[in-house]
């Protein structure tokens, strides 16, 4: 499957889920994806120009009844963690992570964010997944948005090249 | 003249507007306006951005948050976002006190060589202005409110802060105390049920 038929299965997915408010950063692997949820009407969409900003906007509409989730490179992630720990964690606020895995195997050129991005994740205590699938995706996408609205935390879906069309 | 002499000014004018504000800021302004309709944060510069996401969420009503130098400095990026994407309905006030006070007094980039409203501006900001006195900065929120859209209004102030009673809620009272008064005032239901068996 390409890329824009990848996109356009995560999104799907993203809205079976419940999700109304994306806000995202780009990555040249989830450039369509992003595409695709600016494109969909039905979807609040929110360009960023970092990261932490994300999970600060997703917060506050959380607080308003939005289901919220923030697209962006692990590199992102990383950028985030702050605002991971001392507004999503400490306020106890569900979040939906779709985080590009640069540096995951086969990925070229990232391996050191690659390298800490799961051990990150699991020192801040954020349960993360790793659909490898596209026929995986739907049901991952559903049970992480149900984890993160039970748990009243954010829940990581790591997206690699497999789910995203990329050679 | 102090950020709470600037608070006092517009305590009356400020409707149902809802509040999002860190530290001295917060526990100052719940002084002055008691209830749960403020949001009181950690994350030192996210203020601005969350009050984005309520504002969105709720475009109908009015969202103040209330800034400070070391904060605005430190989301910085934030700004472009508000000024592309907000929906008008919030009012962004700024206390610029030239240092971190909470963390000690050591002086910020605005005591030196930055300008807070000239960074808003460049941001993409339509209204973004200074008001020298706090009579100027009310007559300055009450243009904000009228007007409907995105404003900044800063105000130089003079560290210090008065003597008030601690806040007795924590992070999770506050934020549900705060989703239940948008539910109660918007007549919607935000959070689910409880009872697992209930859910989807």
């Amino acid at each position: 499957m390409d890329q824009r038929g990848c996109a356009e299965i995560l999104k799907e997915g993203l809205k079976k889920a419940g999700i109304d408010f994306v806000a995202t950063l780009p990555d040249l692997k989830i450039v369509e994806l992003i595409k695709s949820v600016k494109q969909d009407s039905t979807l609040r969409h929110v360009s960023l120009c970092r990261e932490e900003e994300g999970v600060g906007i997703c917060a506050g509409a959380y607080l308003t009844g939005k289901r919220c989730a923030l697209i962006m490179q692990n590199g992102g992630l990383l950028n985030s963690c702050n605002a991971l720990t001392t507004t999503s964690l400490q306020f106890q606020i569900p979040l939906l992570l779709l985080v590009y895995y640069a540096g995951d195997i086969g990925d070229r050129g990232f391996a050191t964010v690659g390298s800490v991005t799961e051990p990150v994740l699991g020192a801040l205590g954020i349960r993360t997944y790793v659909p490898r699938k596209m026929e995986e995706i739907e049901d991952t996408l559903i049970g992480a948005q149900a984890l993160a609205d039970d748990s009243k935390q954010p829940v990581a879906v790591l997206l690699t090249k497999s789910v995203l069309g990329v050679k | 003249m102090q950020r709470y002499d600037f608070l006092k000014a517009i305590a009356q004018d400020t409707g149902d507007a809802l509040a999002v504000a860190a530290g001295g800021a917060a526990r100052e302004w719940l002084a002055l306006r008691p209830g749960d309709g403020t949001l009181r944060t950690r994350t030192l510069g996210l203020a601005s951005s969350i009050a984005l996401g309520i504002a969105l969420g709720l475009p109908h009503r009015k969202v103040i948050v209330f800034d400070g130098d070391g904060a605005f400095l430190m989301n910085l990026c934030g700004l472009p976002t508000i000024a592309w994407h907000h929906s008008g309905n919030l009012i962004h006030i700024l206390f610029d006190n030239e240092c971190y006070e909470a963390s000690g007094g050591t002086e910020t980039a605005t005591a030196a060589v930055a300008d807070a409203v000239a960074l808003a501006k460049g941001a993409g900001y339509k209204y973004s202005c200074w008001a020298k006195d706090p009579e100027e900065f009310r007559s300055e929120f009450l243009k904000a409110w009228k007007r409907n859209d995105l404003s900044l209004i800063a105000a130089k102030v003079d560290p210090g802060r008065p003597k008030l009673p601690p806040i007795l809620q924590d992070e999770l009272e506050n934020k549900y105390r705060f989703i239940r008064y948008i539910e109660e005032t918007e007549k919607k239901t935000i959070l689910g049920p409880a009872d697992h068996s209930m859910r989807r």
